[in-house]
């Protein structure tokens, strides 16, 4: 495909796949009880003041224009106001997504490394590959918020090894640049602080990784094997490379595609495991906003939240997209 | 001049393991009685010539070497008993038909042989070291450090994602020995091509980057598996050449896999010959090419076809098919094609001995009756009658363009497959188009087929009816969960026929082609190559088609199965008077079947006529570039420079100037046209030889009084 065409087309299914979160956002805070002007105003307010608010609001207003609004106003970047914390959705997001960020990061990136290691090793019939896979696979199959409270009584209840909630637990921590306090405290010179903030990342990145790395794992492992029949690999192997050459040279750049899709998937999963884990971490993220906005039908806080991880899905599978073309020399943009 | 012999061994320098060696000396003499394999030959005196190699020159020996795969269920019996040895220096070219087991042998004296779902047995030995215990890591390293490899396909060959340089180095040791290595294979501009990817590069360059890794070292020994089957003849010439120069050079010993007597004969010091797993012959590649002394060479040398082979009768075809490797006969593997079987022959498996009359001793052969046959004359069959000639025209094609978008980057350009082709065909009439890969010829054959449409230019038939079509690979064209029956049957449902009638057909089209009636019911992937391809014949006969169009019918088929469809062909069409376009790279092929060729280069015709007077006297330097690239035994082998250009951007001037050994300052600046060699031609206007080159080769002057050389008068 040409790759200006390749380009327009992704962009193209990154606004309609937006859009479509809009829509839903907009028809699921009507379908709700909750009237938002009375929401905002809290239960004690009089009648004349919730009418006067819901004129204010445009809520009289027909529901068309409404939409129209309601998508004019996204794409100014308002969200409108949190009903529960009084900010507007955009400030509260700035304070809660950089935390997210960083989790997700993490956790994908982790994801991946699990992923080609047991791809690999269990393709290469390495030894401890069967180990590998079967703690993975028993951690895959467990429920997340069960994988986190069996590591919270593990890691931090039983040998104390690691710390059980928040980013860290030191006074003062960095609040820029990135946002990303692994970042942040490298830039600043304080490592104690990235220890320390990296021992906090690891349980929930974990737990947050293990089930897309499964899968990863296995989507790789089929395509190596299928590779590692090509005439090519017979060609490696008649030069006399040792095997871990054959595979990690000349095998996996060639099975890394479907691995990668595999990867844009997941990503879906891990962000919806996000909310649950953010919230038994007690990690301070959109999913621990979320996960207090939705009892009290904080609507344009959710709304916000689910556009942003749909915005995060959506570039992720798109740099999937890419760094597949990327390893493939035959289809280079 | 290509590198020095005291090339510095840039493989690291490896111990080897050390492995229990071979009690010194020859394997003569080592007489097995297995008990396990009651056909074992009892090996007596290998070899019992008066000097046998010494052990120092003798680089890879197998003796009663036995291979058997796991598949199934089934123990496929690959080898099943071979014993030859390879010296250094010499190149031994390994024939047979497909299935016989030759890349097996070429795979384990490589340790590449699927670990899990192989036995081995027997002895195997490869520079000095026993390997039938060796370790995958033993193997490893005598890969690395005395042997190399290159295979068939070269477009699978190599990693498709990885440059050239990387790849090439990885087994040269660096950039710099890389260069001189894609050098001495021959590579234009080494240099820059490090960083190409495999996909970038034409066949024959990628097959020449192939052989630069497989002489890194270099090696003592090289396993070539059938290293130009997929090569245009051109390419493949050569390739040839250049193996003979590498082995001249450097000295190393070659295992040369192929299933075409003629290939071997190239470059092959010596030729075994491999039939069900088992050493038919062996010896001096000049004496068996010249007396063959087994049924099963002989056979071999008959079916193949070569540019002085008769065309006035059919092909002398070896029948019949490989045994099942399954349940391999007990007695004689050849027995069940075998023309001069005996009783002896379906019970006893005779062992390879040295030919009676060979008074050196290296002429081996297992058959128990080399003797009869000698004496024996083949008797020829009988000729073909005349083709019918009909009236009018089949087809006429004008002038006919063609060009493909195809995508490159940001920009789309243009793929000029055809530029400009005119082609009449007379009912009844077989005419050959050959031409190296890409030249345009199924480019043509589809656009006759109505598979595309032409961008200007006319195609009209004469005659009602649909032109039918064969392709090259019959499996991919035949639905593989249908019945050849329904197959068949597919054919006939437009034509006003009863359920009965249909049947009737079908029966009728199958015994045409040659297959027996129960054939109707069973799926094409039960049946062997040879057979889909009569499946894909009956099919385009069962509503007799005025007209068949062939797309390399035989080129994926064993040279007896090729034969015997070009024998059918040959029938069907003068049965059935049907005009045949018939696409080919062969030559020989071409010249056996056709009344006539069509040479095609670069999206034109650039020389026409009667076969005969085409490749008895090629006025084309393109023409003669083919012919002279045909790889028959005795022929000396010219090549053709450099390969094809790029189709995307066709030269201006003649598109064979880069290429061409005449040309002249016009020939880059003026467009030959496709004009008559001789202006007084008489007779009608489509038979007439035409030739597009502004130097044309001259015709071979008569002899006065002699033998008519051209049956044509006023020569040039
Ligand atoms: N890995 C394998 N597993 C099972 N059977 C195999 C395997 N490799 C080869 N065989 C079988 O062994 C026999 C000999 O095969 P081989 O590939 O050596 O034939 P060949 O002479 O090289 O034929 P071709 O000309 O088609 O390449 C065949 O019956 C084949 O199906
Ligand atoms: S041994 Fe018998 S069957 Fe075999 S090739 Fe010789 S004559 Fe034919
Ligand atoms: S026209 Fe010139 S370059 Fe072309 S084939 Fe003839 S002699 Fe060669
Ligand atoms: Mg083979």
């Amino acid at each position: 495909m040409n790759p200006l065409t390749f380009i327009a087309r992704r962009l193209g299914a990154a606004v309609v796949i937006l859009v479509i979160l809009v829509a839903a956002m907009f028809t699921l805070s009507h379908l709700s009880h909750t009237d938002p002007a009375h929401a905002y105003l809290g239960a004690g307010a009089s009648k004349s003041a919730v009418a006067a608010e819901r004129a204010k609001l445009g809520l009289n207003l027909p529901i068309t224009t409404q939409f129209f609004h309601y998508v004019g106003n996204f794409l100014h970047g308002n969200l409108g106001v949190s009903y529960r914390t009084r900010n507007p959705v955009t400030q509260d997001l700035a304070e809660y997504l950089p935390a997210t960020m960083e989790l997700a990061f993490y956790a994908l990136l982790l994801a991946l490394l699990l992923g080609l290691m047991l791809g690999v090793a269990s393709a290469g019939h390495w030894r401890g590959a069967r180990i590998l896979k079967f703690v993975m696979v028993s951690g895959a199959s467990a429920p997340l918020f069960l994988l986190a409270l069996l590591g919270i009584l593990i890691f931090y209840g039983h040998l104390g090894w690691l710390p059980a909630s928040g980013r860290t637990s030191m006074p003062n921590p960095p609040t820029g640049p990135t946002g990303f306090l692994t970042l942040d405290a490298l830039l600043a010179g304080r490592f104690n602080m990235l220890i320390n903030a990296l021992e906090h990342l690891l349980m929930p990145a974990t737990v947050l990784a293990i089930g897309p790395a499964v899968s990863i794992g296995r989507v790789l492992r089929g395509s190596l094997v299928t590779v590692l029949r090509e005439d090519y690999i017979r060609t490696a192997r008649s030069k006399g490379l040792r095997e871990r050459a054959v595979l990690l040279r000349h095998a996996l750049r060639n099975s890394v595609g479907p691995a990668l899709s595999m990867t844009g998937l997941q990503a879906g999963l891990l962000l919806a495991g996000d909310v649950v884990v953010e919230q038994v971490f007690a990690w301070p993220g959109i999913g621990y906003y979320a996960a207090q906005s939705i009892p009290v039908g904080d609507f344009p806080a959710i709304s916000g939240v689910t556009l942003v991880l749909g915005l995060g899905y959506v570039l992720i599978n798109a740099l999937v997209d890419i760094l597949q073309r990327l390893a493939d020399p035959r289809v280079r943009i | 001049m290509i590198m020095a012999r005291a090339m510095t061994r840039h493989r690291q320098p490896e111990p080897l393991a050390v492995l229990p060696e071979y009690p010194g000396g020859p394997l003569s003499g080592l007489a097995t009685t297995r008990g396990k394999h009651p056909h074992a030959p009892v090996i007596t005196d290998i070899p019992a010539s008066p000097a046998p190699p010494r052990p120092a020159e003798r680089v890879a020996a197998v003796e009663d070497l036995h291979v058997t795969f796991r598949r199934n269920g089934r123990d496929v019996q690959a080898l099943r008993g071979v014993s030859l040895e390879i010296a250094q220096g010499e190149i031994l070219g390994l024939v047979g038909e497909s299935g016989s087991g030759k890349s097996v042998l070429g795979l384990t004296l490589l340790g590449l042989h699927p670990a899990r779902t192989t036995t081995i047995d027997g002895k195997l030995e490869v520079c000095n070291q026993s390997l039938v215990a060796a370790t995958p890591e033993d193997w490893r390293r005598l890969r690395k450090t005395h042997m190399g490899a290159v295979f068939q396909d070269p477009m699978t060959s190599l990693n498709p994602t990885t440059r050239l340089g990387r790849q090439v180095s990885e087994v040269a040791g660096s950039s710099a020995e890389a260069i001189r290595l894609l050098n001495a294979v021959g590579i234009p501009d080494a240099e820059r091509r490090l960083s190409s990817y495999p996909h970038e590069l034409s066949g024959g360059l990628r097959q020449r980057v192939m052989l630069a890794m497989a002489i890194a070292g270099p090696p003592r020994l090289i396993i070539a598996d059938e290293p130009t089957t997929a090569l245009d003849v051109t390419v493949q010439a050569q390739i040839l050449q250049l193996l003979r120069r590498l082995r001249d050079d450097l000295g190393m010993a070659m295992l040369f896999i192929t299933h075409d007597l003629g290939v071997a004969s190239q470059v092959a010091d010596r030729i075994a010959v491999l039939y069900g797993g088992r050493l038919m012959e062996i010896g001096p590649a000049g004496e068996i090419l010249e007396g063959p002394a087994h049924p099963y060479t002989d056979g071999l040398l008959r079916s193949r076809l070569t540019l002085t082979t008769g065309r006035d009768r059919p092909i002398a075809s070896l029948a019949g098919e490989p045994p099942d490797p399954t349940q391999p006969p007990s007695g004689c593997p050849f027995s069940l094609r075998c023309a001069f079987v005996w009783d002896r022959c379906r019970d006893e498996m005779p062992a390879p001995t040295v030919k009676p009359q060979d008074t050196t001793g290296s002429h081996m052969v297992a058959c128990w009756r080399t003797d009869d046959l000698a004496s024996s004359g083949q008797e020829l069959a009988g000729k073909w009658p005349a083709a019918p000639s009909a009236p009018g025209l089949a087809v006429l094609a004008n002038n006919v363009t063609k060009a493909f978008t195809v995508r490159k980057g940001f920009r789309t350009q243009k793929l000029h497959a055809l530029r400009g082709v005119s082609l009449e065909i007379a009912p009844g009439e077989v005419v050959a188009l050959v031409g190296e890969s890409g030249s345009g010829k199924s480019t043509l054959l589809r656009a006759m087929a109505g598979l595309l449409t032409i961008d200007s230019g006319s195609i009209e038939f004469g005659m009602p009816g649909h032109a039918q079509m064969v392709f090259q690979d019959a499996g991919a064209s035949l639905t593989p969960w249908l019945s050849v029956s329904t197959l068949l049957k597919e054919r006939l449902t437009r034509a006003d026929l009863s359920s009965n009638e249909r049947a009737d057909r079908v029966r009728a089209s199958l015994a045409t082609v040659g297959l027996p009636a129960e054939v109707a019911s069973a799926k094409p992937r039960e049946l062997s190559g040879g057979q889909r391809q009569r499946v894909a014949l009956a099919r385009a006969i069962a509503m007799p088609p005025p007209m068949l169009l062939c797309d390399e019918p035989t080129s994926a088929l064993d040279v007896s199965l090729a034969a015997s469809i070009l024998n059918l062909i040959g029938r069907l069409r003068r049965e059935l008077s049907m005009a045949v376009l018939f696409v080919t790279h062969d030559l020989a092929v071409a010249r056996m079947v056709a009344d006539r060729v069509a040479v095609m280069y670069l999206g034109r015709i650039v020389e026409i006529g009667p076969v005969d007077d085409v490749v008895g006297n090629p006025r084309h330097p393109y023409t003669r570039a083919l012919l002279a690239s045909v790889p028959d035994p005795g022929a000396k082998l010219t090549t053709a420079r450099g390969e094809p250009a790029s189709p995307l951007d066709p030269p201006d001037g003649c598109a064979f100037e880069p290429r061409c050994e005449r040309s002249g300052d016009d020939c880059c600046l003026c467009d030959p046209t496709l004009d008559l060699v001789r202006p007084s031609h008489t007779g009608p206007a489509r038979l007439a030889r035409k030739v597009a080159c502004l130097h044309p080769i001259a015709g071979v002057p008569r002899i006065p009084g002699g033998l008519p050389t051209d049956r044509h008068e006023g020569d040039d």
